[in-house]
């Protein structure tokens, strides 16, 4: 048993903490989050330099060979600067499809530029009656001579806005709700008949309403096997949660910490607040809560990283619906003893918290991943 | 003890029924022009503008069970825009410690809505330990006039306000609560600068007050020098019972059942979901046993008793709810709830759902935050010792 990263695990943590230290103060993330495509170009480059995109892809496939726990690693200290560039739109959804589904003809058109940033992806999964199934699949591709014809509308589709490629999943058999008959699609963005809706989201980032009118796209697209696109959405989905959980657990230790700092240096009855009993027992429970938060996280991505998917399927909505729940706890703890300066743009706080609001809805909520657990 | 409406109590409120229904906003009228003839119109029904106010100074003088049934009904209509600031929270304190003049020159305009007011209490350096506020008041020395300076923070609405209310040190040479003194002076002079403080959902409804030199008349001052600290703490009684909106509560929760018998799960709802459904149910038993709080509190109000010790959890567990009806009101939007765009994405009521879950989080913070409130229970209820 060894919780500890390896020396190139650490040389990686070492170098994401580094950027995220070097570039990601409040007032240029604000900066960022206001531009016009809501991130920097620049920090998508230099991250491709590091070598960060390569992470997930096997050695055969150009990339790094690396699992699970190095994209942990990268997605902490990407919550613990709440990082604005599209890392995990583009590298763990999207080209966790890709590494799963593609032949070795789309991996070898697409690969690479997504290894050096040159291109950017977004997955199409979402649809508003489905909440959080996967397998609730309105959106249809019907083949048409040699190629599919796609119609549909899917939702809060993370950084559609500036991805080259959209992956969308869509019915090309079964009913509405069947696991079988779901087929994954590769679409330009900027094919006819797309029709983005972009806007804001409330943590600072971006996301679409993403229209398919009689989009067609040449059979070559097919990403994978024909009605067998749910498992590999499964498993992505699975990998989602795990780095969006590992970005949670970082943007937790962040409010912690930064709530333990105040409350010594704010001065209230003549006391730092954190002379007061009842704020250091609050500060407590949101410490044991993260810790709680990261062994989970730990678990499940050990389990992950060993290929133990029924395992780890369990935990993985153990650690989703912890996240939820104790991402809310902190967050709204750590306003709470900010008093009056918590709710204020003007203090970091505020901007985690609104991550970890909007982390438990993405791909199930405390609640819907507990009952996952519980059936 | 008997829970029953009277028949005069039920002609009451059909009367009130009647009232706002006639009194309705009706689309395209001039919002302003409505809203002061609204206010007019229920002086007119006797007092029902200003429904908490005694009756000496023109209240309706109603009973419990009848400030009840007001409650209830103006949950569920929209009632003109007002604030809390000079009808709840200065008035009562002009009629406790105000001289005649000041009360006739300040609370007609209370009254008629003419005259919006904030509430200058905290500071950088006073929030819940409000007693060790700094801005600093000096009488002129021919007595006519003081000079305040100073930093007010988290003032609501100073930017539309025409005047403030406002706690200024007079003298700091014994205990913080002494040498407070209480003071009334217009926003709209020289020496005052307003910086917009802008909060976690992008509002802006606080600001920071910068007050430089501003000279006011020592008519302006309400009560004795130095001795404001017990008129404000009257006055913070005032704004925490204001605050519990159980009433609206349990309109705020039927709403959120409907919305969330709109999300389908199959063939069923998200309120069919176990999870959802036991914490909606939750607040439900909380809310009516809250509701019997908030009656008991009136009830031992109107009979001239000292709040009851269950008014005091009034403000904690009212603001209480109204944060975990929010909070469901997110999870129920699902991911949609995230959209901060101008145009709605997902369920018509995701949108509007994180403001207002995000702007809640303060009610726990203002008015007394929760945790400095549940010591002043443990002291004045239980008659425990300060603890730390
Ligand atoms: C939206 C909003 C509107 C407001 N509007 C107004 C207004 O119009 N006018 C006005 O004067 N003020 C206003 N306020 C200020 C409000 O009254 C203060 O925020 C409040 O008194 C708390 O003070 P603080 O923010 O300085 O927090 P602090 O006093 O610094 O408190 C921070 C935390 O420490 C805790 N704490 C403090 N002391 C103790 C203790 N002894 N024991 C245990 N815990 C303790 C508090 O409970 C809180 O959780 C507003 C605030 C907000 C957020």
């Amino acid at each position: 048993m060894n919780f500890e990263l390896s020396d190139e695990q650490q040389l990686l943590q070492d170098s994401v903490a580094r950027f995220v230290s070097d570039n990601y103060d409040l007032e240029s993330r604000t900066k960022l989050v206001a531009g016009k495509s809501g991130f920097s170009k620049e920090h998508w480059s230099t991250m491709a330099e590091l070598g960060w995109f390569s992470l997930p892809f096997t050695e055969a496939d150009g990339g790094f060979g690396g699992n699970q726990i190095d994209t942990m690693v990268v997605m902490e200290q990407i919550g613990k600067g709440l990082v604005v560039e599209p890392f995990y739109a583009s590298v763990v959804l999207g080209g966790g499809i890709l590494r799963r589904a593609a032949n070795q003809d789309q991996k070898t058109a697409l690969l690479p530029g997504v290894i050096d940033g040159s291109r950017q992806l977004a997955l199409a999964y979402a649809e508003e009656q489905a909440r959080f199934d996967l397998h609730d699949v309105t959106t249809t591709a019907r083949p048409d001579n040699g190629a599919f014809v796609i119609n549909g509308h899917k939702s809060m589709v993370a950084n559609a806005e500036t991805a080259t490629q959209i992956i969308v999943s869509a019915r090309t058999s079964g009913g509405q709700i069947d696991e079988n008959g779901i087929s994954l699609f590769l679409v330009d963005a900027d094919a006819e008949g797309v029709k983005l809706e972009n806007f804001p989201t409330v943590d600072g980032l971006r996301a679409s309403e993403v229209t398919f009118k009689d989009v067609s796209v040449d059979a070559s697209n097919l990403l994978g096997e024909l009605d067998g696109g749910f498992s590999v959405l499964n498993e992505t989905a699975n990998d989602a949660i795990l780095a969006l959980s590992a970005e949670a657990v970082g943007a937790m230790e962040v409010l912690y910490k930064d709530t333990v700092d105040y409350t010594q240096e704010r001065e209230q009855f003549d006391h730092p607040l954190s002379d007061f009993q009842v704020l250091q027992h609050r500060m407590v429970e949101m410490f044991m809560e993260y810790e709680q938060c990261r062994s989970l996280l730990y678990r499940a991505t050990l389990e992950a990283a060993q290929g133990d998917s029924a395992t780890a399927q369990r935990t993985i909505h153990a650690l989703k619906h912890m996240v939820g729940k104790v991402g809310s706890f902190i967050g709204e703890s750590a306003v709470q003893l900010h008093g009056g300066m918590g709710m204020t743009e003007e203090l970091r706080i505020g901007h985690y918290f609104k991550r970890l609001v909007v982390i438990d809805a993405q791909f199930g909520n405390a609640d819907y991943h507990l009952q996952k657990f519980a059936a | 003890m008997d829970i029953e409406l009277s028949t005069e109590d039920l002609a009451f409120r059909d009367e009130v029924r009647a009232f706002f229904s006639e009194n309705e906003y009706k689309p395209g009228e001039d919002y302003n022009q409505w809203r002061l003839d609204w206010f007019a119109k229920a002086r007119e029904k006797g007092g029902w503008d200003i429904p908490k106010w005694p009756t000496d100074f023109g209240g309706p003088g109603w009973s419990p069970t009848q400030h009840y049934i007001w409650e209830q009904e103006t949950a569920v209509v929209n009632l003109p825009w007002d604030m809390p600031f000079g009808i709840g929270m200065l008035a009562p304190v002009l009629m406790a410690y105000g001289n005649k003049e000041q009360q006739e020159r300040f609370l007609p305009d209370i009254r008629a809505r003419k005259v919006n007011w904030c509430q200058g209490y905290s500071e950088p350096g006073a929030g819940s330990d409000l007693a060790a506020l700094k801005t600093k008041a000096v009488l002129s020395e021919d007595g006519s006039h003081y000079t305040v300076n100073g930093t007010k923070m988290w003032t609501t609405m100073a930017q539309i306000a025409d005047w403030i209310f406002c706690l200024t040190r007079t003298d700091d040479s014994g205990i913080k609560q002494q040498g407070i003194t209480f003071l009334l002076f217009p926003m709209n002079q020289q020496g005052i600068e307003i910086k917009p403080i802008i909060t976690l959902g992008g509002a802006h409804t606080i600001n920071t007050v910068f007050i430089t030199d501003v000279k006011v008349p020592v008519e302006n001052r309400i009560g004795e020098e130095g001795k404001a600290w017990t008129y404000a703490k009257g006055l913070l009684q005032h704004e925490r019972t204001g605050l519990a909106g159980i009433s609206r509560s349990i309109i705020a929760l039927e709403k959120l059942k409907n919305q969330a018998g709109t999300v389908k799960r199959g063939n069923a709802t998200l309120m069919d979901e176990p999870g959802f459904r036991a914490k909606v149910a939750e607040l439900e038993v909380d809310l009516m046993a809250a509701e019997f709080t908030e009656l008991r509190s009136l009830a031992s109000a109107s009979a001239g008793a000292a709040p009851g010790p269950e008014s005091s959890i009034l403000k904690l567990k009212g603001t209480e709810i109204q944060q975990r009806i929010q909070k469901l009101t997110v999870e129920a939007g699902g991911i949609y709830s995230a959209a901060w765009g101008a145009k709605p994405v997902g369920p018509s009521f995701a949108k509007g759902g994180m403001g207002g879950y995000l702007a809640s989080r303060a009610y726990t913070i203002y008015g007394g935050a929760s945790e400095v409130q549940k010591d002043v229970i443990a002291k004045n209820v239980l008659g425990l010792k300060r603890s730390r």
